[in-house]
């Protein structure tokens, strides 16, 4: 992705530091160790769920570190196939720009591919049907939800991808969709059931007739809807807990020429990501009561795997995943836990 | 492996990083009579600082109703009656003589632009590099040619600020051994007045490592060359001077340099200005408590480091 400027010196300083034994990295990280992970939810006011993540952003002040803001919106879109793109059901929509702050050294244009890269790349994956949430439908054939999932990455010290994918659940985590009901236009009694009733109501009955204009149709069923509670923030996505985290294993190989195993390890920084060619993206999903799900896998850089190597890969992403995972569900559990403290704590002072 | 934190609280943070370490303007000749009598010697962008009647305004300042009024964040300094604001963030502000760690960005007919954390990128001239074959020589168009076989693009190197041209922008040198092309480490970036001026700032600590402290806020952090060891004291061999190659560097050296960039960058986040005498007593620390440099990653013991070594100081 983004190379950032660096020597040729430093680029073998890493390379070597990685490949030697035990390895030693520059900032002198494990080989799978995380820098501290920052994360916020309910960011934004005005978005239906959203957060803030940094990687190894600096406690004092605030600088260095990969930033993203995730804020998911939902909004009313016609299902009739003739007017745009909706689905019943719902569909989701996931859109990523970045800042051009956080890539200084690239031409508007390299960083327009970038982003088209990370959108593609987690709309693919977001959007894809085993991960649909169950409650995105307002009325079948009429209405439904679409969630955008907007995802600004706001600086770039490496491993945009990681974090881009950690804020995506965590505003997914975070998004309420409101309770909806749906109206029905009440129709008068079918004519054979008014006829069959007594006639001292003719009057009323013809009135009632005039009125109810949809009643030329004959629907029996709900053809709009309403929030029952304007108040109501509503409920979770229904299967929130299914939405994946991505693991990014870099791959350090030795030189040409060189014997020596492939070296790979977690969260670069952007000069390690400029020394490193060769990166593995691996999605995971764990779903409850069911075995780890590959949500997608992509090889970003030049460099060539073997499928053996790749399974073995695999394995060990799985495992990393997992901790990440159950470590990312705890955090939001703290920020659910927090945020109702501190909406109790404001409500009391009132 | 991995650890989730929550943001910091701003209000807190600021009050906290002023209390604790006071700003280095104490011992600065500052009439505190004529301005503000107590608080914070740090100014805040639109604080009024004094009558525009009885003071000029300098760099960092402005006049609003007959008074000068502070423009960015940062200490005040005065001579005589010019008074200046010294801005905490900043770009770098070079002068002449100062010496500067760079990275080549650019290779241009007969010079390299450099990138020295200054507002507009440095240039380094092919006539203020020192060229194959003696340190006196005419320029030859071969060398235009093969300027790529001395800087290329992403090349860092440690110079010297020359001159100024007329838009501001600064021109550097490295006609001397001691400057050149850097290798054998990493690169840590920290605000540039943090780092102050030095009798030198080549600095060796005894663990190995040494130090160029560039006046930008670039600091190299590499392994040890021995003073006769050094490329070019014998008759200047531009191979090694201008190789991107590294020597052999064992562990111990590569995580003594891994430890010095980590306290490097746990003393920048809390702002304390670097000295070699600070960073051999910080080194010493970590080496008492037996905190490597992974360690020194975690808050606690960043807090605990500067805790120790600016009550000492």
């Amino acid at each position: 992705m983004a190379s950032v400027s660096t020597s040729k010196a430093e680029v073998s300083y890493i390379q070597s530091g990685l490949l030697s034994n035990p390895p030693l990295r520059a900032d002198g990280r494990g080989l799978y160790d995380y820098r501290t992970v920052s994360l916020e939810t309910g960011v934004a006011p005005l978005a239906n769920g959203s957060a803030h993540l940094s990687i190894g952003q600096n406690p004092h002040d605030g600088g260095g570190g990969t930033e993203v803001l995730a804020a998911a919106k939902l909004e009313v879109e016609s299902v009739d196939p003739g007017k745009g793109e909706g689905m019943d059901g719902g569909r989701i929509v996931c859109t990523v720009s970045c800042s051009p702050s956080a890539y200084p050294h690239l031409s508007s244009s390299a960083l327009d591919d970038l982003q088209h890269d990370l959108t593609t790349l987690l709309h693919q994956t977001l959007a894809h049907p085993s991960l649909h949430p169950s409650n995105l439908a307002i009325l079948a054939g009429k209405n439904s939800w679409l969630l955008n999932l907007d995802c600004v990455v706001l600086a770039d010290a490496g491993n945009a991808h990681d974090a881009l994918f950690m804020a995506a659940r965590a505003a997914l985590w975070d998004c309420k969709v409101p309770r909806t009901r749906g109206v029905e236009y009440k129709a008068a009694a079918a004519p054979a059931a008014k006829v069959a009733e007594s006639g001292e109501m003719d009057v009323d009955r013809d009135a009632e007739a005039q009125q109810s204009g949809f009643d030329t149709r004959s629907i029996a069923r709900a053809v709009d809807f309403e929030l029952p509670d304007y108040w109501d923030e509503g409920e979770v996505l229904g299967g929130r807990e299914r939405w994946p985290v991505c693991v990014t294993l870099n791959i350090a190989a030795p030189p040409p020429g060189s014997k020596g195993s492939l070296v790979p390890y977690l969260d670069a920084i952007q000069q390690e990501e400029a020394a490193t060619p060769l990166r593995l993206l691996l999605v995971f999903s764990f779903p409850p009561a069911t075995s780890a799900r590959l949500q997608a896998m992509r090889i970003l850089g030049s460099g060539e795997l073997e499928s053996d190597q790749i399974r073995a890969f695999v394995g060990t992403g799985e495992n990393y995943a997992r901790q990440l995972w159950d470590a990312l569900n705890g955090k939001l559990r703290d920020e659910d836990i927090r945020r109702g403290q501190r909406a109790r704590d404001r409500f009391a002072r009132r | 492996m991995i650890s989730f934190a929550s943001f910091p609280v701003q209000p807190d943070r600021v009050s906290n990083s002023i209390r604790r370490f006071p700003d280095d303007a104490d011992d600065m000749d500052i009439d505190e009579d004529d301005f503000e009598a107590g608080g914070s010697k740090i100014t805040w962008p639109g604080e009024s600082i004094t009558s525009s009647q009885a003071y000029m305004r300098g760099h960092g300042t402005y006049v609003e109703n007959e008074e000068v009024v502070a423009s960015v964040a940062g200490t005040i300094e005065r001579v005589n009656k010019l008074v200046t604001v010294r801005a905490i963030r900043t770009k770098y502000n070079p002068e002449v003589g100062d010496l500067v760690v760079g990275r080549i960005t650019e290779v241009q007919p007969r010079r390299w632009k450099v990138d020295a954390n200054s507002r507009q990128d440095a240039v380094l001239m092919l006539s203020s590099v020192n060229l194959p074959g003696g340190v006196q020589r005419r320029k030859l168009e071969s060398d235009e040619l093969q300027m790529r076989n001395f800087f290329e693009e992403g090349d860092l190197l440690v110079a010297e600020v020359q001159a100024f041209f007329a838009d501001g922008a600064m021109s550097l040198h490295t006609r001397s051994l001691k400057y050149g092309k850097l290798r054998n480490g990493q690169l840590v970036t920290i605000p540039p007045i943090l780092v102050r001026r030095l009798k030198s700032h080549f600095i060796t600590l005894p663990c190995g490592v040494d130090l160029i402290l560039g006046l930008n806020g670039y600091i190299w952090v590499s392994k040890h060359v021995k003073e006769n060891e050094q490329e070019g004291e014998e008759g200047f061999d531009a191979e090694a001077v201008y190789s991107n190659r590294n020597d052999y560097i064992d562990d111990s050296t590569r995580t003594a340099i891994s430890r010095v960039a980590n306290i490097i960058r746990v003393l920048a986040s809390h702002f304390v200005p670097l000295t070699d005498a600070l960073l051999l007593e910080a080194y010493e620390w970590t080496v008492e408590n037996d905190t490597d440099a992974k360690g020194l990653m975690s808050e606690d013991v960043g807090d605990a480091l500067v805790a120790t070594i600016t009550s000492r100081g």
